[in-house]
């Protein structure tokens, strides 16, 4: 029989390192290919990891709790007789690893609960990022002295696979620009020449991945994959993208009764106002496609068709799922799409492809009580609208002063791709749109 | 009764073929709308008829020059008619590969002249009467075509064009070349192959002006040496009947020849074909389009020599993927205009990429050349072929290739290690750590880059 080396799978086109959430399966346990071994959370959503060969899980090289490259060898499924030693050894000593945190028994004070487990690959390509490599890192966690044979460990910036070109490489080098913040426009998200330099003009640091501390006066949490992911891209928008913002005031009264009529008739998905702000946006893009767009370095990308990514909170960060063609799209598919989305979002169940590919985006915080705010653009998008809540205010009428229901939405929008007044048309056609809803079924 | 497509291609060179098959591919339903044969100009009247024609001049010199190897060849006879007709079978067979490809991907050829009625319908007027099509997208690639200077009529007896050149079976004793870009240099290297007497004249300073200055230097030379009298920065004022055919008056005096040929230049074809009805926008002669080929009427795409510089079949076809693309939904990557191989069939080739040594300087930046000959060439001694060089250009602080200019045997084969390494921005580096094969003429690629780093072995 065979031995299988298993090995972290790549499970989204940006994936480069997974976090194993728990094994399914313990070690001297039979398995069958195709069985589910392991969950991995990575950087999108937490997923199923399948055995692609049959026999005992002899070894388990990460615990849970451990996070590693994508190719790394995370253990091995062999025939109970088989001799593994050779491929054990080639994962680093073949050394069993206990969770995390054990695995470190030297480190100092200031380092102790969370320290992912040290990279067992002898290649520079199959180490972890940063964590152990913390510019300082003292005294590393006793688990290193097992790779002491492996070559010297490299520098922070070359650890993990950074897909970039050989140019963009050297300018990155050159220009002090840490790779992994650079979002690639390149095939497949390779970074190539024009992201670096995109990124030397703005505020690019290196992802210093903080040492975990804690004591009696703070504890330091460690980032899950979503909010480290987070934390990479917002810098690349804020930074680099000149944001500017338009806001307006929405009068709601009429949206809001088409709204409750359509949810009182029988055997129709319920419509929610975002539902409303998604469709108005939708057929606004439609006539303002230079919102639809997104800059390109050398040349203003503008999308023919408006995939909508909506923006859905989630416990340890958010996520944007895109509801796709919403432009043709009536609102009561868009409503029950986006509803599915949003579900299947908290339940991290996503396709890969339903998380990419928005050409614009929606945030909307008004279940909070939000009057408005502004969003972040989501790179390499060129537009964010942000919804506030549905308030009743008092309004000016011809009559005197009464009660109306008003909504405000603020637009970010990136000035590389648009100026002002694009925006403020923009703007001005989904207000429209929103205020005379019937527009919206038609 | 109108058919309907869900795109009609209206032109079917390089560009149009090629979009009309990528849309095809796609699974959308193509119409092409053809007036001459399908291929264009590049198939039946330019790139690979001339290819042919220089492949003769080739073989011609190579048996003039037979004693060089040690093979004594006597009475030879070059008959320049058999090359034409060499010319026209291989051109032949390509246009009916192109009608093949047609079939094969369920493209329904349309011949006759095709006209925009709307921006969904194109008329086309044919041989058996006029037909409408409706398509839900149009790709027009219609071309260019000859140029000629103000108050000279090419007739295509005396003062010919590339369309006479490649037709005519009798071979004039004298010929005068205007215009010494890729066209003219071309035909000059046929025709004196064949024993005309050719004189070259260029309006700027040196032939092939959109190249390195270096590549014009010594291809200028090596056609001197073969006895084609080249003269550059001459303006000519008029050419007219008289003497042994026509006489080109110029500012340097006048010049009597057989025949003349125009290569000043290609423009648009863009009248009559209905652009003005939808208010197409054009800018300096050529179509107006986006990164993906569209017009400034939407659903109406335009690629290809109409669609503006460079005027290259590879160029269109590119252009024609990414309109198929577009139209069909995907989103394709816009070209890279700087990264479009230029390249010159004459003896020696004459190939490159990217800026030249002094445009490269102009912006500013600190370049490293590397320079390497093919005397210097193992591959290039052993096939007696020795003449050019590989010339990298690179910016000093990345390792970028600016540019890269190659003059010599199958120079326009080896450029393309440098186009792939361009798109895949790979810096010099990376060539230097590519094992070239021993021996070929593409270490003289190697080489060439090994130079710019101060590193080359073998000079």
């Amino acid at each position: 029989m065979a031995v299988s080396r298993v090995v972290m799978p790549k499970l989204s086109e940006q994936m480069e390192t997974g976090k194993i959430i728990k094994w399914l399966k313990q070690e001297g346990e039979r398995v069958q290919s195709g069985d589910i071994l392991a969950e991995v959370e990575t950087d999108k959503a937490d997923v199923e990891m399948e055995a692609f060969g049959s026999g005992v899980l002899r070894k388990v090289l990460i615990a849970a709790g451990g996070q590693v490259p994508v190719g790394t060898l995370i253990g091995v499924i062999a025939e109970p007789d088989d001799d593994i030693t050779a491929v054990v050894s080639e994962a680093g000593g073949g050394a069993p690893v206990a969770a995390a945190p054990a695995a470190a028994p030297a480190a100092p004070a200031d380092r102790p609960a969370a320290v992912p487990p040290q990279p067992r690959g002898e290649d520079h390509a199959a180490r972890t990022p940063a964590p152990a490599a913390g510019p300082t890192a003292p005294a590393r966690p006793a688990a290193v002295g097992t790779a002491a044979a492996a070559p010297p460990a490299p520098p922070p910036e070359e650890a993990g696979r950074v897909k970039a070109s050989p140019l963009a490489r050297k300018i990155a080098a050159q220009s002090g620009v840490d790779l992994r913040l650079v979002q690639g426009s390149g095939p497949g998200g390779r970074v190539v020449r024009r992201d670096v330099e995109a990124v030397s003009t703005g505020a690019a640091r290196p992802a210093a991945v903080a040492a975990v501390a804690a004591g009696e006066e703070f504890e330091d949490r460690p980032l899950s994959q979503m909010r480290a992911a987070i934390a990479r891209r917002m810098p690349l928008s804020k930074a680099p993208v000149p944001h500017f913002y338009v806001s307006s005031e929405v009068a709601m009264d009429r949206g809001w009764a088409l709204r409750e009529e359509l949810n009182g008739l029988e055997g129709q998905p319920k419509i929610s106002v975002n539902d409303l702000v998604v469709r108005a946006c939708a057929l606004a893009l439609r006539q303002h496609p230079g919102v639809n767009a997104s800059f390109q370095g050398e040349a203003i990308r503008v999308f023919h068709r408006a995939h909508i990514g909506i923006a859905v909170a989630l416990e340890d960060g958010l996520i944007t799922p895109v509801l796709r063609d919403a432009d043709a799209k009536s609102l009561a598919q868009i409503a029950t799409e986006a509803r599915d989305l949003a579900e299947r979002a908290r339940q991290r169940k996503l396709r890969a492809t339903e998380m990419s590919g928005a050409t614009f985006s929606i945030s909307n915080l008004g279940m909070f009580d939000v009057t408005d705010f502004s969003a972040i653009i989501n790179p390499p998008e060129g537009a964010i609208l942000a919804v506030g809540t549905v308030r009743r205010i008092p309004v000016v009428t011809d009559t005197g002063v009464g009660v109306g229901r008003r909504m405000v939405l603020t637009l970010s929008c990136d000035h590389r791709v648009m100026d002002g007044a694009m925006g403020a048309r923009f703007l001005q056609d989904v207000k429209q749109l929103i205020e005379e809803p019937l527009r919206l079924l038609v | 009764m109108a058919r309907s497509f869900d795109v009609v291609v209206v032109g079917s060179g390089p560009g149009g073929y090629v979009g009309a098959i990528r849309a095809a591919q796609l699974g959308l339903s193509v119409a092409a709308v053809e007036d001459d044969r399908p291929g264009g100009v590049c198939l039946n009247w330019g790139c690979i008829p001339t290819k042919a024609l220089l492949r003769n001049a080739e073989v011609v010199h190579l048996v003039e020059h037979a004693e060089r190897f040690g093979i004594k060849v006597d009475n030879v006879r070059a008959d320049y008619a058999e090359a034409i007709k060499r010319s026209r079978g291989v051109a032949d067979r390509m246009a009916k590969g192109v009608e093949f490809l047609f079939r094969k991907n369920k493209i329904t050829l349309f011949p006759g002249t095709g006209a925009l009625k709307s921006k969904t319908t194109v008329e086309v007027q044919g041989a058996s009467g006029t037909e409408t099509l409706e398509g839900r997208a149009i790709i027009l690639a219609t071309g260019s075509q000859p140029r000629s200077l103000p108050g000279v009529t090419i007739d295509e007896k005396t003062v010919i064009s590339s369309n006479g050149a490649v037709r005519n079976e009798a071979r004039p004793a004298s010929l005068v070349v205007i215009g010494a870009g890729a066209v003219g240099m071309e035909f000059a290297d046929v025709y004196a192959a064949y024993g005309t007497k050719v004189t070259v004249l260029e309006a700027l300073d040196r032939v092939l002006p959109v190249e390195d200055p270096e590549s014009s230097a010594l291809v200028a030379r090596l056609f001197g040496r073969r006895g084609i009298t080249i003269k550059t920065g001459v303006k000519v004022s008029a050419v007219r009947a008289g003497g042994p055919g026509a006489v080109v008056e110029t500012g340097e005096g006048r010049i009597e020849a057989e025949q003349v040929l125009m290569a000043v230049g290609r423009g648009a074809r863009t009248e009559g074909i209905g652009l003005e009805g939808l208010g197409i926008e054009l800018e300096r002669g050529f179509v107006k389009v986006s990164p993906t080929m569209e017009t400034s009427v939407k659903g109406v795409y335009s690629i290809g020599d109409m669609a503006g510089a460079p005027l290259l079949a590879h160029k269109a076809m590119a252009e024609g993927v990414v309109a198929a693309e577009a139209i069909a939904g995907r989103s394709p990557r816009p070209l890279d205009y700087s990264n479009v191989p230029s390249c010159t069939y004459c003896r020696p080739q004459v190939a490159s990429i990217g800026l030249s040594e002094a445009r490269a300087r102009d912006n500013g930046r600190e370049v490293t050349i590397g320079k390497f000959p093919f005397t210097a060439s193992g591959k290039a001694v052993a096939l007696g072929d020795t003449d050019g060089f590989v010339k990298v250009i690179a910016d000093k602080a990345s390792g970028e290739i600016l540019g890269v200019h190659i003059v010599g045997p199958e120079a326009t084969e080896i450029i393309h290690e440098f186009a792939v390494g361009r798109t895949l921005e790979a810096t010099v580096e990376e060539i230097v750590h590519t094992i070239h094969a021993h021996p070929t003429l593409s270490e003289a690629a190697l080489e060439a880059t090994l130079a710019a780093l101060g590193q080359a072995i073998h000079m």
